[in-house]
């Protein structure tokens, strides 16, 4: 599955005038897409337009897939948050002139002006990954003087332009997947305040609460992308330097990587070593839990399950844990993580289970992310056994 | 988004726009009768206009709703500063989030000076509503239930004040929540006054929170009725809880909970202080819980590693200092397992612990069972965790270095069960003092009574 969205942009690049450096039309004379004509268009001071066009970001075609604007640069991520395995097609934008400034930890500091782009589409069927495709939602992160701006845009039924669509919606996806099974979502395009289940942050909880990224960070960010055309393959963080729209990086190689996730979607946990699993489970937690469950999270904070993954503590980690309030959520179990029994750890259990209620993480998913799932089960099967002390005193 | 330039003209016109609609789907209130910089009207069942308008609406906006039954399809999720959410009452106007099929609370709202009024939330997937981080919240007349009671799949929390600071909780009504009713967590500064909680595992949870007032609440046939307690980790130690006036009766549902800290709840309690510090326990009414009115327990009952309830200083919220908290084996830390200065006073006790519960997972009921022998269990009990000397008969052989005080509560009876020393196997006689229960006959809190709770 990872591979499907990678091939797809090669498919795309390759088709684009300015990916191939072609002209008039496709060397196949296959079509060829239309770029954004005119400069990007992020207006500060007016209301947030009722359509997504209105930015000229990008354009989509069926037949040609995504076509940027300048100063729009598309970027993938090493772990991805499953989002019911919608394929995500991110980009950043940065105004003329602007740059964004490299941390080796934190996100990228991006000018105001700036926007973050994040269209999330599927494939009739996952083993045609770049034929039949349709586009549910475009996300954009916007940067205000006063923070991060979050606006979710629909993409309407016959795919030309998507409306800004505050209410978010609730939509029955079905799709067949990477195995040849019919799958149907529950697919959840968040309300424009459920943006900040997740982008929202305070450094105490006696601060005031703030928008964030999330993706655009050095860890994620650092791996190579096929930009097509001459630019070919090259890692994102050069990619962005060379384009004179980041500063400060230092060479990629210099620079920590969250685990890649795709050779796991495609083939699963294999033969991987224990160290392997262990990077893989922690990136795959920072990217999927973390936004949440980290000590600046919002919510994070009040369950005090840290999963960030620069988090050390184990107690913090989960392990022999009892939850705060998970309510149902629990499983019927008693502590988040029971060192070598996946089976009795919460984590596991809400990672897997499709209870509405139960299952984590809280937005985004409404199917069971197998590989995922087989993940953390390897990754507390792994760890040396711990009977967390159970209750009571008495016998 | 025509909605959104309707809002931005204020209540005048809204209420102009209201004209329009059946006069009687805003029979209690309209806009006209609100006092907000914005005010929005939206029809009863408009769930749509309901979410675009909360995801929409400028600071300071206060959303009527009409009278109706919203059927929500997700979440409504508020993030806006000074968001008031007004029903027509409990029984005109209802969010129902039967139909959501994604993951979400009820009403799931961030934002200080929150005010949720005249509704019923029901079958929310996870809380009914959940207020988190907020300054300054107000739940009134707020109805939380789930239709089917005693399933271990409802929510966990109906209203969920946490994380919050100035909370009101008045009025409303909590039922059938398979881990709270009514649970205020980690909050400072509250007030939980004249609701009802019934058919929820713990009817109202008091749980790491400093300084609040729970008078003149009805919990009624939940498994636990009024508990208080710490949990571990949690950056606010607890503190300053009085509990008054309450009718606490009947308390013997069932145990529903899927797990979590509250399936260790037996069946039939009045109430427990665990983990907790300057409680007072007065003035209440305690009927019918059949196995037991008040428990006094250690956290090391839940919990007994003590390393768990090691608090970073650094980490926590709120006032701390002056509690001559135990240290924790690392500098700058604390701990907060043990339960300590408590008063217990004026209760009136009736026909209870008069069948504890046979299978409660700590094995406290069994333990009571064994104990009693079919005699009524004491009102109040205290496990003696912490306590350095124990003697089942002799009173100047106990010790009370935790400042448990029951020396005005007359009316109830006491033992000290000596947790520590019991075992399936081998049960070690209780100690029970007549009243007025020396050593534990004290009757005020070390370091003066529980201040009254001034909301701004």
């Amino acid at each position: 599955m990872p591979k499907t969205q990678v091939s797809l942009l090669v498919v795309a690049a390759c088709l684009l005038p300015s990916g191939c450096g072609g002209g008039g039309g496709g060397p196949d004379g296959s079509p060829v897409a239309t770029r954004p004509s005119g400069p990007v268009n992020v207006d500060l001071e007016a209301a947030p337009p009722e359509r997504l066009s209105s930015y000229n970001l990008f354009t989509w075609d069926p037949a040609t897939g995504f076509s940027f604007n300048d100063r729009v640069v598309p970027y993938d991520v090493n772990t991805a948050l499953f989002s019911d395995y919608a394929l995500k097609q991110r980009a950043i934008y940065l105004p003329d002139g602007a740059t964004a400034s490299f941390d080796p930890e934190q996100p990228f500091d991006l000018p105001v002006g700036a926007a973050i782009v994040k269209t999330f589409y599927y494939p009739a069927d996952f083993r045609t990954p770049s034929e039949h495709l349709t586009l549910i939602e475009t996300r954009l992160l916007v940067r205000h003087a006063d923070g991060w701006h979050p606006l979710p845009y629909i993409w309407d039924a016959e795919q030309h332009d998507a409306v800004l669509s505050p209410a978010g919606e609730v939509r029955a996806v079905s799709f067949i997947d990477a195995a040849g099974a019919a799958q149907t979502a529950n697919y959840l395009v968040p309300q424009r305040n459920e943006c900040q289940s997740c982008h929202a942050e305070q450094d105490t909880p006696d601060s005031p609460i703030e928008l964030v990224v999330i993706g655009v960070k050095a860890r994620h960010l650092n791996r190579s992308y096929d930009y097509g055309g001459k630019v070919g393959a090259r890692n994102q963080l050069d990619r962005l330097t060379e384009l004179g729209m980041l500063t400060g990086a230092p060479a990629a190689a210099t620079v920590p990587a969250a685990y890649d996730f795709r050779p796991i979607e495609a083939g699963g946990l294999g033969a991987l070593s224990p160290p392997q699993i262990e990077a893989a489970a922690r990136s795959y937690l920072d990217i999927n839990c973390a936004h949440c469950h980290n000590p600046h999270g919002v919510q994070g904070m009040t369950s005090q399950l840290f999963l960030n993954h620069d988090s050390t503590d184990a107690f913090h980690l989960g392990v022999c844990k009892r939850p705060g309030s998970a309510g149902a959520g629990n499983g019927g179990l008693t502590f988040d993580i029971v060192p070598g029994d996946p089976d009795s750890s919460i984590l596991y259990f809400r990672t897997d289970t499709t209870m509405v209620g139960a299952m984590m993480p809280l937005l985004s998913r409404s199917l069971t992310h197998g590989r995922g799932a087989e993940l953390i089960r390897a990754w507390i099967a792994a760890m040396p056994a711990l009977a967390c002390t159970a209750p009571p005193l008495l016998p | 988004m025509p909605r959104l330039t309707m809002f931005v003209l204020g209540a005048g016109f809204i209420a102009g726009c209201g004209d329009n609609l059946a006069p009687s789907n805003f029979p209690t209130i309209d806009c006209t009768k609100v006092n907000a910089t914005h005010c929005v009207e939206v029809h009863g069942g408009d769930s749509a206009g309901l979410l675009t308008v909360a995801n929409s609406i400028d600071a300071n906006t206060t959303i009527v709703l009409g009278a109706g039954t919203f059927a929500m399809t997700n979440q409504l999720t508020l993030r806006t500063t000074g968001a008031h959410l007004i029903g027509q009452g409990v029984d005109l106007t209802t969010l129902d989030f039967g139909p959501t099929t994604t993951q979400g609370n009820g009403v799931d709202a961030v934002g200080d000076d929150f005010l949720i009024q005249d509704l019923t939330v029901r079958d929310a997937a996870k809380d009914g509503i959940r207020v988190e981080a907020s300054k300054g919240v107000v739940f009134r007349r707020i109805h939380a239930t789930w239709s089917k009671p005693s399933d271990p799949n409802n929510g966990g929390y109906g209203i969920y004040p946490v994380k919050s600071q100035n909370v009101l909780v008045e009025g409303s009504s909590a039922e059938n929540a398979s881990d709270a009713g009514l649970y205020v967590g980690q909050c400072q500064h509250v007030i939980v006054r004249n609701n009802t909680v019934t058919g929820n595992v713990a009817g109202l949870e008091i749980e790491n929170t400093e300084y609040a007032d729970v008078y003149g609440n009805t919990a009624e046939d939940n498994t636990g009725g009024i508990v208080v307690f710490d949990l571990p980790g949690n950056p606010i130690v607890g503190r300053d809880v009085r509990l008054r006036d309450n009718f606490i009766r009947n308390n013997n549902h069932a145990n529903f909970a899927s797990g979590g800290t509250v399936a260790g709840i037996p069946s039939g309690t009045g109430t427990f202080a665990m983990a907790s510090r300057r409680v007072e326990i007065t003035g209440n009414t305690y009927q019918n819980n059949n196995t037991g009115d008040i428990a006094l327990i250690s956290g090391l009952a839940l919990e007994p590693d003590v390393t768990k309830w090691t608090l970073p200083m650094a980490m926590l919220s709120g006032t701390y200092t002056d509690l001559g908290l135990l240290p924790g084996g690392a500098p700058n830390t604390i701990m907060n397992f043990r339960g300590e200065n408590i008063v217990v006073a004026h209760n009136k006790h009736m026909g209870s612990g008069t069948m504890p519960d046979a299978f409660d997972p700590l094995h406290i009921g069994q333990l009571l069972i064994l104990a009693y022998q079919g005699h009524p269990v004491d009102n109040v009990l205290y496990d003696a965790i912490g306590e350095s000397e124990f003697d089942s008969t002799d009173a100047t052989k106990n010790t009370n270095v935790n400042h448990m005080c029951v020396g005005g509560n007359p009316g109830g009876t006491f033992a000290s069960l000596a947790l520590a020393l019991q075992s399936a196997t081998s049960q070690v006689p209780f100690f029970r003092p007549a009243a007025p229960f020396a050593p534990f006959d004290c009757t005020a809190l070390a370091g003066g009574p529980v201040a009254d709770v001034i909301l701004p």
